[in-house]
């Protein structure tokens, strides 16, 4: 399989202004040099257990409860390399991660993770999901801040790894406090026939930058990545994604909804990359930002890059606010305006979240989503 | 028409190459290879400029040399553009002549085919240094005249006008605005400059064709246009028929500037010979209800790096880019749009549309910029793209930055090919698949082609035709 030029030969250092992986993006926050790794960590009251998940719960880096054949404690990374703009950051994590989980199941089984996160200074979890002969494997992972004072900051990779004809579902709920960051690496690599949908709702943090890289790498794969994140005033939220077809007849579908209160900020640059070879390759990529104050900003950089015939590929970005026409809809049915714009919103974000197809992991998003929404309105 | 043979030798005429050729040439004014400070002191004697412009073009030459290429976004084949070895200006008042016989018969072909007028012909093909407009186009520069508008080189411009033309000269865009437009403000030579009276209305179609004994195809021509309150009009610059040059660098700076309510179409059709790097800055400023229309296409080059733009300064101004690339072998046109909402109720739309043929990448790259506390500004962009071979590439990358929820915007791209049942489908009634493919081709623009004026339309109809031959079957 062909490495796209882009990412290539990519020297480690700390990103600069000029970087174009760090277009419109708050650069000098993706520098993590001279972070102390944080210490001991509490928890806080479990939420409500998930229906049939298994759960495993971090207080910062030390494992306090969870137990299950197909998950091993690890106290080293898997090795992450990033390739969006992070490779120091990956870097980072392949030498300093000393904790985390590899989930590796040839049945299904579905998984739940907690990280509650405390304390100045750098935590840095590692996960790394394979899933095998036609298993569904279903993971949660929640990043949880226990208060609202300390200024962590979150380095977490992941990869899913999915073997022909297995599938998988992942969600990720952030919820870190408002002076917390999170860097995530995302990778993810599907073979024949394999079937994986990933997705994470952002509502918390200070700063997200967020590098997700999913390959299909198989004929007949199919790769859906979905993203719902509400920021507000004081959280910018920084997404880079990259969808590589690597064989014939793969599919993958992105699906990215922000919806932008007071004065925050999104930045989306997503690529769809079509090896030479790749022909009859399905690709969509779509981001939508809803603009709910005049303080708001979004940046959106949809890119493709099409080597392959055959090919059918679409990328769609748009803005705007909540239509008058919706407004007058649902206020000719007796609701006052301002309901009805929350309602319209949370709506859109819905979109995104029913195509997780499955109802536990839908019940959470949208549990996650409402609360940002009753903290803002 | 054959011209003088004995003033011109030998052509070197690679065989696979068709633009990698070059003639002997005698000038009578020549600033030699590579750029220095003395290069810039020549051309502003030869031309004799006023100091501020001499000024000016050390400044720019300064910044020039500061900046890096911007390969750390663009194509890595700016690094093959060796400066040292592009002579800057070239001059005797007439081009070097050429004879019929060293036209490779390929061109000829292409001017039979395309329809191109025996005159016309003749000064493309570099046979005679110049178009002579003056019989055809006395009575449209007559006119002109009378209604007050103001018609020029660069050189004339800035020298005997420069009390219009240098408030505006320059501001649109800057200097550092990029490597390549500093380099223009270095060694800028040929172009026009173009003021338009308030309320005049111009009827026909402006082109450097009118200007006899011009630098019409400069290698580093600049031109600004200014088109006064409620004035119109429209300028074309280019040809669909090949243009062939020695020289392998062309950066050309455009700026134009439509005052309160006054129209401006700039029309370019590209088709330089497939060794030169086309990397030219075109930008606009449209104020208060004015309208902008960047109309370009862009068939030839090796590499064209081209992004009209559009700054919308006064509320109500519109802005629009429809741009056609056809990116063949060893071509790649990278080509987009940039529009900046600088006023509430502004409205801009992008409709570009590329063919990639045999092994051509196209890209589109745009930039929409809606900054705070506006409202009411409206952003419309559409990128299609057609692969016609297997090998054939094309990409995009479109950066939307809007702040504040008074706006609308949406992009859309879409790659595609021609599909089998359509060319089945005509197949079965009589045409052989390349004619087909032809058809459908020339389908996928056909909206966008009418936008030109009529005369380019068709040919731009041929030469796809042309340029798609021999890449199916």
């Amino acid at each position: 399989m062909n490495q796209p030029t882009s990412i290539e030969e990519k020297s480690l250092s700390w990103p600069i202004r000029t970087d174009e992986n760090w277009r419109f993006g708050s650069w000098k926050e993706g520098n993590l040099e001279g972070l102390a790794p944080v210490g001991e960590g509490d928890g806080l009251e479990l939420p409500a257990p998930l229906e049939g998940a298994t759960r495993f719960v971090f207080h910062n880096a030390r494992l306090v409860s969870g137990d299950h054949p197909a998950v091993t404690p690890v106290e080293h990374s898997f090795g992450p390399k990033a390739r969006l703009g992070s490779e120091k950051a990956a870097e980072l994590h392949r030498r300093e991660c000393q904790h985390g989980l590899a989930i590796s199941s040839t049945e299904s089984i579905f998984i739940e993770v907690i990280h509650f996160v405390s304390g100045e200074g750098l935590l840095l979890p590692s996960l790394s999901i394979k899933s095998d002969q036609g298993a569904l494997v279903k993971v949660v992972e929640r990043f949880i801040s226990v208060n609202q004072e300390d200024a962590t900051t979150v380095l977490t990779a992941v990869d899913l790894d999915l073997s022909a004809g297995s599938r998988m579902k992942y969600l990720v709920t952030q919820e870190l406090n408002r002076k917390s960051r999170l860097v995530r690496l995302a990778d993810s690599c599907l073979q024949e026939n394999a079937n994986a949908t990933q997705g994470v709702v952002h509502t918390g943090a200070k700063w997200v930058r967020e590098e997700t890289y999913s390959t299909v790498d198989g004929i007949d794969a199919r790769s859906e990545i979905l993203s719902i994140a509400l920021p507000d005033s004081g959280q910018e939220y920084d997404q880079r994604t990259f969808q590589h077809h690597g064989a014939r007849d793969t599919y993958s579908d992105l699906l990215f909804k922000n919806t932008l209160f007071g004065t925050a900020k999104t930045i989306f640059s997503g690529l769809i990359f079509v090896d030479e070879g790749a022909h009859g390759t399905d690709a969509y990529q779509t981001c939508r930002n809803l603009m709910m104050t005049d303080e708001c900003e979004a940046h959106s950089m949809p890119g493709l890059e099409i080597n392959a015939d055959g090919v059918k590929c679409s990328h769609g970005s748009t803005s705007s606010r909540v239509s008058d026409e919706e407004i007058f809809y649902l206020m000719a049915r007796g609701i006052q305006p301002k309901q009805a714009r929350t309602l319209v919103a949370q709506g859109f974000s819905m979109e995104a979240i029913e195509k997780f197809e499955d109802e536990t992991l839908e019940g959470l998003a949208t549990e996650v989503v409402l609360r940002k929404f009753e903290a803002v309105v | 028409m054959i011209s003088e043979t004995d003033t011109v030798q030998q052509v070197a005429l690679e065989k696979d190459d068709i633009g990698n050729f070059s003639f002997p040439e005698r000038h009578k004014f020549d600033a030699g290879y590579g750029l220095t400070k003395d290069t810039i002191d020549y051309i502003s004697k030869v031309k004799d400029e006023p100091a501020w412009v001499n000024e000016f073009r050390h400044k720019a030459l300064e910044v020039f040399r500061s900046k890096p290429m911007p390969t750390n976004w663009a194509t890595q084949d700016l690094e093959n553009i060796d400066f040292d070895k592009i002579r800057y200006y070239l001059s005797d008042g007439a081009k070097p002549k050429r004879s019929w016989d060293e036209v490779p018969p390929e061109v000829l072909e292409t001017f039979d085919r395309l329809g191109v007028p025996e005159q016309e012909r003749a000064f493309l093909a570099g046979v005679e240094a110049q178009y002579d407009s003056e019989a055809a186009y006395s009575n449209v520069k007559e006119e002109l005249a009378k209604e007050g508008v103001i018609f020029v080189t660069a050189t004339e411009g800035l020298r005997e006008y420069e009390e219009i033309f240098r408030p505006y000269f320059g501001k649109v865009i800057p200097t550092g605005d990029n490597k390549f437009s500093a380099l223009n403000s270095a060694v800028m030579s040929g172009g026009s400059f173009i003021y338009i009276p308030k309320g005049v209305k111009v009827k026909h179609p402006l082109q450097a064709y009118f200007r006899i004994n011009s630098e019409n195809f400069g290698q580093f021509e600049r031109t600004l246009i200014i088109a006064d309150e409620g004035s119109e009009v429209m300028y074309m610059e280019g040809c669909t028929a090949p243009k062939f040059e020695t020289a392998t660098l062309h950066s050309a700076v455009v700026e134009l500037v439509a005052l309160k309510g006054a129209k401006i179409q700039y029309i370019t059709v590209q088709n330089w010979s497939s060794n030169v790097f086309n990397l030219v800055t075109k930008r606009a400023v449209a104020h208060e209800d004015a309208e902008v229309r960047w109309i370009d296409c862009n068939i030839g080059s090796r590499v064209t790096m081209k992004y009209p733009g559009v700054v919308m300064k006064g509320e109500g101004a519109r802005g629009e880019v429809i741009s056609i690339a056809l990116a063949n072998d060893g071509q790649h046109q990278d080509t987009g749009a940039k529009m900046i909402h600088a006023a509430n109720n502004t409205s801009s739309n992008v409709i570009s549309k590329s063919i990639s043929v045999g092994e051509g990448r196209s890209t589109y790259r745009g930039q929409v910029h809606i900054p705070k506390h506006l409202k009411g500004c409206k952003n419309n962009t559409e990128c299609d793209a057609l692969l016609i071979n297997p090998k054939s590439r094309t990409d995009t990358y479109p950066a939307i930055s809007v702040k504040g929820n008074q706006h609308v915007t949406q992009h859309e791209a879409s790659v595609s090919q021609v599909s089998e049942e359509m060319l089945f489908y005509m197949q079965q009634r009589g045409l052989t698949e390349a004619q087909a493919m032809s058809l459908a081709v020339n389908g996928f623009i056909n909206d966008l082609a009418s936008e030109f004026p009529m005369e380019y339309s068709v040919e731009l109809k041929r030469l796809i035709d042309l340029e798609m031959e021999g890449s199916v079957g």
